[in-house]
């Protein structure tokens, strides 16, 4: 009979009703004078006590499946478990995966007019095509990966991630070649540290996906920008791992990615950069998401209903910055770009670069690191 | 008066045995064979039977220490009460992990506002006194992104951590999670976990590491199993984001997910497997002690997935290990063969592991769902553990 079994705790009811009817009855009894009677008070009461606990603590303990027998609860000994691995796979094979996140598919230099008169092109950095495979999604997506000249495994350099819809588009304005040469300009001139430049298209799980959201039950797209592609660069480049040295900057389709992201409780970016009005989600893939994350989907909503993520966001282009900048609040700021410099000076992605580049290396964007001692 | 208060207790207990004295001193009165007597014996009885059972009650729960305040029984919100911590050679001092307050001014008058005994350390790095055992710190973690702040939690820093030798060294973490309905101090006070890890470390069986020990639930008495819940609190995030990124900035600790295993039993069990395979770059080890593998609706939280199946799913072990790529953790499962309602589940959650996901086993003979178990499944889950993190 356990301490978790119906008989006993059928025995122990029937024992407490039979001692209270036993009690109730043999009252005037006991109700003489003599030690003795007194004593067989105290033991019918505590007997009575006793057999009602005994009944609460059966009854708790099936509830709640504590203990299953009586050594169980007890503690008296029990014979020493093993640990058995059940599944396959060597530790090797494991480390294997997480090793090939990155495939290189081509690699070529990147050329900046060089600092003598002449204007002979110098090379600058390099940009790779790469396939990222997302371990964690299990998405696997072309992007492309510029590393600057001085870029050693040595020296972990910050992140910025374009998402631009434009990416693999060799003359567009937001085309990796056009975002890594204006990188390259920007860095050989001094205006904007080094840094690696991810450029990426926003729908990497294909078009039924709905942008960089995870769908859920399907496409893990957010998780592929927010997980897996800080995994695979740190691993692959030895970038700073997020979010101090990590931007993110919305080309064009990429603009609600990369806002997403930034006010994303995942937090793995700390600056953001794109055009205003784009703060609503992107239409489709809604059905199986339910009315609750949809709602979330929204930036505006989260500004408004979620804690105000510590970020720098940039918006990029002319037109006023609209509800987004209205909703912001410390220790988010919102800065913007395009209204004050027209036409002259840098193109616009060079000054959304610089800005970029600028934030990263401010203290704001720096963690504090544990002291020593 | 305190739910778990050492004095509610000892009222109820008196007030138990003197209502059994009364009967018994009264005893002649009621001994009339008239029925208002009669009566008037069942009365008393049931009376004192009622406060003997409450006396019972009110002992189980400080022991299991499933609810810490009548506010939590009650199901209204919470403070962050300090919660009394016993243990030898350890002392818990409140370290409030708060980013948002960076100025020496604030943090002093947050302590002060908070009490006398208050340590708020943005950046404990010079914690006073190394001693033998380490420390066990009481801390408030606040979660920068979420919003959402931990409650009463305990950070213990093994002795190595004080020592010159290690000066340098970044520990490896563990994040140790309760069940629901529970509370973080019967990590330290029930399932021992402190006592053990400092054990096994002397004895050189497992190496030095820190382990951080949270209620499951931040928000309890909300069940909010781990998820973020569409539209409201951001639990999964706060627990795996925010978490380890306020310990990595107050603590000397590796920011590696090689170096990051979580723990947890029952709930804590679920979401420790859970948060490893959902952040593998965040966790590369756990421990999931009598846990379940399928996301059920949690107490108190209508809309854990907000009206959507697909994320429910997303949110269940057993449904990613069949539709999404196995994350490269290791997995080590525990539960009993005899005593444990979550055996099938452990059983075919353990069958769907494929690498580079490794799935362990830890199957005891017998044993309930209770601390017990779990202190007998603990120093192998913690050498099995100490082995995959770096």
């Amino acid at each position: 009979m356990g301490p978790r079994g119906m008989p006993l705790m059928v025995l122990l009811a029937v024992a407490a009703a039979a001692l209270l009817a036993g009690t109730l009855w043999l009252w005037p009894v006991l109700a003489r004078r003599g030690a003795a009677f007194v004593g067989l008070r105290i033991a019918l009461l505590v007997a009575l006590q006793a057999s009602v606990i005994g009944a609460v603590f059966v009854w708790v303990n099936r509830a709640n499946e504590f203990y299953v027998s009586w050594s169980d609860l007890l503690g008296t000994s029990h014979p020493a478990a093993q640990v058995v691995a059940v599944a396959p796979g060597s530790v090797r094979a494991a480390a294997a995966s997480q090793a090939s996140q990155v495939t290189p598919l081509a690699s070529r230099l990147v050329m900046v007019p060089g600092a003598r008169p002449g204007g002979r092109l110098e090379p600058a950095g390099r940009l790779e095509k790469v396939r990222l495979d997302g371990p964690v999604s299990g998405i696997a997506a072309t992007g492309y990966v510029y590393l600057p000249p001085r870029y050693s495994r040595a020296r972990p350099l910050p992140v910025i991630v374009v998402i631009s819809g434009q990416a693999g588009q060799g003359a567009a304005g937001y085309g990796a070649p056009r975002v890594a040469a204006t990188a390259a300009a920007q860095i050989a001139a001094g205006r904007m540290p080094p840094a690696i430049v991810a450029v990426l298209p926003p729908a990497v799980a294909g078009r039924a996906s709905q942008g960089c959201l995870d769908s859920p039950g399907g496409p893990q797209a957010g998780t592929f920008f927010s997980q897996d592609l800080p995994l695979a660069l740190v691993r692959a480049y030895r970038a700073m791992p997020g979010p101090s040295g990590w931007a993110v900057l919305g080309g064009p389709g990429g603009g609600y990615c990369a806002l997403q992201l930034a006010t994303a409780p995942s937090g793995q970016f700390r600056v953001a950069a794109a055009a205003p009005g784009t703060g609503t989600a992107p239409p489709g893939g809604a059905a199986a998401a339910g009315p609750g994350l949809r709602r979330q989907d929204s930036v505006l909503w989260r500004l408004r209903h979620w804690p105000a993520p510590p970020v720098e966001v940039l918006l990029t282009g002319a037109g006023g910055a609209g509800q987004f900048a209205s909703l912001a609040r410390p220790p988010m700021t919102v800065a913007t770009l395009g209204t004050a410099s027209p036409a002259p000076g840098p193109s616009p992605l060079a000054a959304v670069l610089d800005w970029i580049g600028r934030a990263l290396a401010s203290p704001m964007a720096a963690s504090p690191g544990p002291a020593g001692g | 008066m305190g739910l778990t208060g050492g004095m509610l207790l000892v009222l109820a207990i008196a007030a138990a045995a003197g209502s059994l004295a009364a009967i018994v001193w009264a005893w002649p009165r009621l001994a009339r064979p008239r029925p208002a007597c009669v009566a008037a014996r069942l009365a008393v009885i049931v009376v004192s039977q009622v406060l003997v059972t409450a006396a019972f009650l009110i002992w189980l729960n400080s022991y299991f220490a499933f609810y810490a305040s009548w506010g939590q029984l009650a199901g209204a919100s919470v403070g962050t009460q300090p919660v009394a911590v016993r243990q030898a050679g350890t002392t818990a001092r409140l370290v409030v992990i708060d980013h948002s307050e960076p100025g020496p001014a604030q943090v002093q008058r947050r302590a002060e506002a908070l009490g006398a005994g208050t340590e708020v350390v943005p950046r404990p790095g010079a914690l006073a006194a190394p001693p033998t055992a380490g420390r066990l710190l009481q801390v408030v973690i606040k979660g920068e992104r979420t919003g959402l702040s931990s409650g009463p939690g305990y950070v213990y820093l093994p002795p190595q951590y004080f020592r010159p030798a290690y000066a340098r060294t970044r520990f490896p973490v563990v994040l140790a999670l309760t069940g629901y309905p529970g509370q973080a101090a019967s990590i330290v006070e029930r399932l021992a976990l402190p006592s053990a890890a400092a054990r096994l470390m002397a004895a050189g069986r497992i190496r030095p590491a820190v382990f951080v020990m949270l209620n499951v639930s931040p928000l309890f008495p909300l069940d909010t199993e781990c998820t973020d819940v569409p539209g409201g609190p951001q639990v999964e995030s706060f627990l795996a984001q925010d978490v380890p990124r306020a310990i990595e900035q107050a603590f000397r600790v590796t920011a590696s997910p090689a170096g990051w295993g979580a723990l947890g039993y029952s709930t804590g069990g679920y979401c420790a497997a859970k948060l490893a395979m959902m952040y593998p770059d965040r966790f590369s080890a756990a421990v999931s002690m009598a846990g379940y593998y399928q996301a059920i609706p949690g107490e108190y939280v209508p809309h854990l997935w907000g009206g959507s199946r697909g994320y429910r799913l997303e949110n269940s072990p057993d449904w990613r290990l069949r539709h999404l790529p196995a994350p490269p953790v290791s997995v080590l499962a525990t539960s009993s063969w005899v005593g444990e309602k979550t055996l099938p589940g452990t059983l075919a959650f353990l069958r769907e592991i494929h690498p580079p996901m490794r799935g362990y086993s830890l199957i005891i003979r017998q044993g309930g769902h209770n601390f017990r178990t779990w202190g007998r499944e603990l120093p192998p889950s913690l050498v099995w553990l100490s082995r995959r993190l770096s």
